[in-house]
């Protein structure tokens, strides 16, 4: 290969890497700083009371900070490298980066879930038993290679939650809190498309733009709703 | 008379230390409105978060901690912050 050649499939890398990556980054970027600032902006409260629903509201977005981190990461390498699936590219790096995800992305939704159901589920081990589904979630995700267990998987995931959602909605108090639930339930679907963006690739291209959007509105609407709350 | 729940405890405490800016634990005890052995629950957590301390003088007295200023500055971010995300 004489050095032209080279020089031109580096140029050609480097204007396609400029321009899909920076959308990515841009995305990336507002979410995860979005959640970082409600984690740290909600510490005072949770230092002056340790209560455990601000515990698990804090944690969640500062698993949504890490999982974001991690899919940009992954997307990062892939368009670098004009690569499909990060595991056939790179088979163990790539593994232990797809678990890494699968984990801290099961885990924020677990928490965000558990914030509002702490006092329900009064079974003590229920986060531990959150750690180990969300760590088996990863395992099959890991395991499977298959885009129909993907779905599978994320179909029962998204069934659970919608349904703890609603019990929730149903026994709450404040009816005025529907807000609440619609935004978290926009979470809970958008997030999970963003996890089929990852595992299937191409498989959502056409609607990324607007799960992009929709996922940056998402954040938004709670970042506002915590800064309104706390000042 | 609803039941009143743990932030809102601590806060009648601390409110009444406040109030008075610094008291025994005796009075203390009896306007919190509370059993004994909940009340000394409650104080040695107080303690420990360091929301309280105990003074030694002629009596032993209990006065509020900057932390302590600062929960009742917070109680009402606090509450609303919980009710509104159903925590």
């Amino acid at each position: 290969m004489t050095g032209r050649a080279i020089g031109q499939g580096l140029g050609q890398s480097l204007g396609r890497f400029g321009a899909g990556i920076g959308g990515e980054i841009i995305y990336s970027f507002v979410i995860i700083i979005c959640s970082l600032m409600i984690y740290f902006g909600t510490r005072e409260l949770y230092k002056l009371t340790s209560h455990k629903g601000i515990k698990y509201f804090r944690l969640s977005f500062l698993f949504f900070a890490f999982a974001y981190f991690f899919r940009s990461f992954i997307k990062i390498i892939l368009f670098y490298f004009d690569k499909k699936e990060l595991i056939t590219f790179l088979p163990i790096f790539g593994s232990v980066t797809l678990f890494i995800f699968m984990y801290f992305s099961s885990m924020a939704i677990f928490y965000l879930l558990y914030s509002v159901m702490w006092k329900k589920w009064k079974f003590k081990s229920t986060i531990y038993i959150l750690h180990a589904i969300a760590l088996i979630i990863s395992t099959i995700i890991l395991l499977s290679k298959n885009p129909t267990i993907y779905f599978i998987t994320n179909i029962i995931l998204f069934i659970f939650i919608t349904f703890t959602v609603y019990i929730s909605y149903k026994q709450s108090k404040k009816k005025k809190s529907q807000n609440l639930y619609i935004i978290y339930l926009m979470l809970f679907i958008f997030w999970i498309f963003n996890i089929i963006d990852i595992l299937v690739p191409n498989f959502l291209q056409l609607f990324q733009l607007f799960i992009y959007l929709i996922s940056i509105g998402i954040f938004l609407a709670i970042f506002y709703k915590v800064i309104r709350k706390t000042g | 008379m609803a039941k009143r729940n743990k932030l809102e405890i601590i806060k009648d405490i601390l409110k009444i230390i406040q109030e008075n800016h610094s008291i025994k634990p005796t009075p203390l005890l009896r306007k919190s409105n509370m059993s004994s052995s909940r009340f000394k629950e409650y104080y040695s957590d107080l303690i420990n978060k360091e929301f309280i301390r105990e003074t030694y003088g002629k009596n032993k007295k209990i006065t509020l901690t900057e932390k302590g200023q600062r929960y009742l500055e917070k109680y009402s971010t606090i509450i609303n912050f919980i009710e509104e995300f159903e925590l």
